[in-house]
């Protein structure tokens, strides 16, 4: 450990300002021959690479390459790490809770349920929406950055379930934000919600790619 | 304690504003009062006969009439004691009960947002399980069940 880098850093320090400073637009001869120092055919190397790598990397940039480089792999990242918000409703927030604990364990889908919305990419609405609570549900949405991902989970999100004609409940959440996908179920069992996850994710990956 | 006793020490404070006291199953009674004189039986309630405790504002929807019951516990006799007022259907408000029991604050929001009864001097009269300018009063015996597309409810203008 003490030895690699003291033998290493020798080198490097005494000679490296003076050819390039001095003489930076002259041709430097390309064949490394023993009257070239070291140092000064890395620097030439160098000055030769960055335009090319500049280039390539401009090349690389272009939508082309974005379609088949960087988009899939956001996507590939942001589908197999989907963060959902913690936040639960009515009785269906147990199920969801049972789906997070050791029997059904949803993080081996590399889903983890986090406590503020700005660290989150997928909001469960799972329960009874009331028109009380229907600005700030979506208030959390809004806070959520882009690309986010919305599921209703048990019929109660998806349409109102059984209090539909209730003075106070939100016919669906669908009214509010937009759904991508609705889990049957009052409430859905916890394998119903690691499914909908699933195809979520395959969701995902078709309109990505 | 007993409907009469109740009465007996009411009336001096109360005088013709109180109704009457009858006696309801499991209570010390149902006091029934005019509005006018809510915050007096209030205060007379508490301190004179020692029912310190509000256990829940409840409101009945008569049609004609609204009733609003205020159930108050006492915990040295442990009973309960109802005091009723009715209110006209067209103008129901009566005095808060906050000044005399803080307790009334939130029962007193719902039975105003449900009931559409108003409560004079209440220190915030905001809705309570329904969304501010929500303009329904659900559970009023007009008020009809919605199919859930004829509902409008504003969220965004709260």
């Amino acid at each position: 450990m003490t030895g690699a880098p003291a033998t290493i850093a020798k080198p490097v320090v005494a000679p490296v300002v003076a050819p390039v400073v001095s003489s930076p637009s002259t041709e430097l001869p390309m064949v490394s021959g023993p009257a070239v120092p070291f140092l000064e055919i890395e620097t030439l190397r160098a000055r030769e690479f960055i335009p090319a790598a500049k280039e390539s990397l401009m090349a690389l940039m272009t939508e082309q390459a974005q379609g088949k480089v960087i988009r899939p792999t956001f996507n590939w990242a942001g589908r197999n790490s989907l963060f959902p918000l913690h936040w639960g409703l009515a009785c269906c927030a147990i199920e969801f809770a049972a789906a997070f604990g050791a029997r059904w364990d949803a993080e081996r889908f590399g889903v983890v349920p986090r406590s503020s919305p700005r660290q989150c990419d997928l909001l469960i609405v799972n329960g009874t929406v009331t028109w009380k609570v229907a600005h700030k549900l979506i208030t959390l949405y809004e806070q959520m950055p882009e690309p986010k991902w919305v599921i209703a989970m048990g019929n109660c999100a998806t349409g109102g379930g059984p209090f539909r004609t209730a003075y106070s409940v939100v016919p669906g959440v669908d009214k509010l934000v937009p759904v991508d996908l609705y889990i049957a179920g009052c409430p859905p069992r916890p394998e119903a919600l690691l499914d909908g996850i699933l195809k979520l994710e395959e969701l995902i990956r078709e309109r990505g790619e | 304690m007993e409907p009469n006793e109740v009465e007996a020490r009411l009336r001096p404070v109360l005088g013709d504003r109180l109704l009457s006291v009858d006696p309801f199953v499991g209570t010390a009674g149902k006091v029934r009062f005019r509005p006018e004189g809510a915050l007096d039986l209030f205060r007379a309630v508490r301190d004179q006969l020692g029912f310190l405790h509000l256990s829940m504002v409840a409101g009945v929807d008569w049609v004609d009439r609204r009733e609003v019951v205020y159930v108050a516990w006492s915990d040295t006799v442990r009973q309960y004691l109802m005091l009723s007022a009715d209110l006209p259907a067209d103008a129901a408000h009566i005095e808060s009960a906050v000044p005399v029991w803080p307790a009334a604050n939130w029962h007193e929001r719902e039975a105003f947002e449900l009931l559409a009864i108003q409560f004079d001097h209440h220190p915030d009269l905001r809705h309570l399980l329904t969304p501010e300018g929500y303009e329904f009063h659900p559970l009023l015996r007009s008020f009809k069940l919605h199919e859930p597309e004829e509902l409008e409810v504003k969220t965004r203008n709260v």
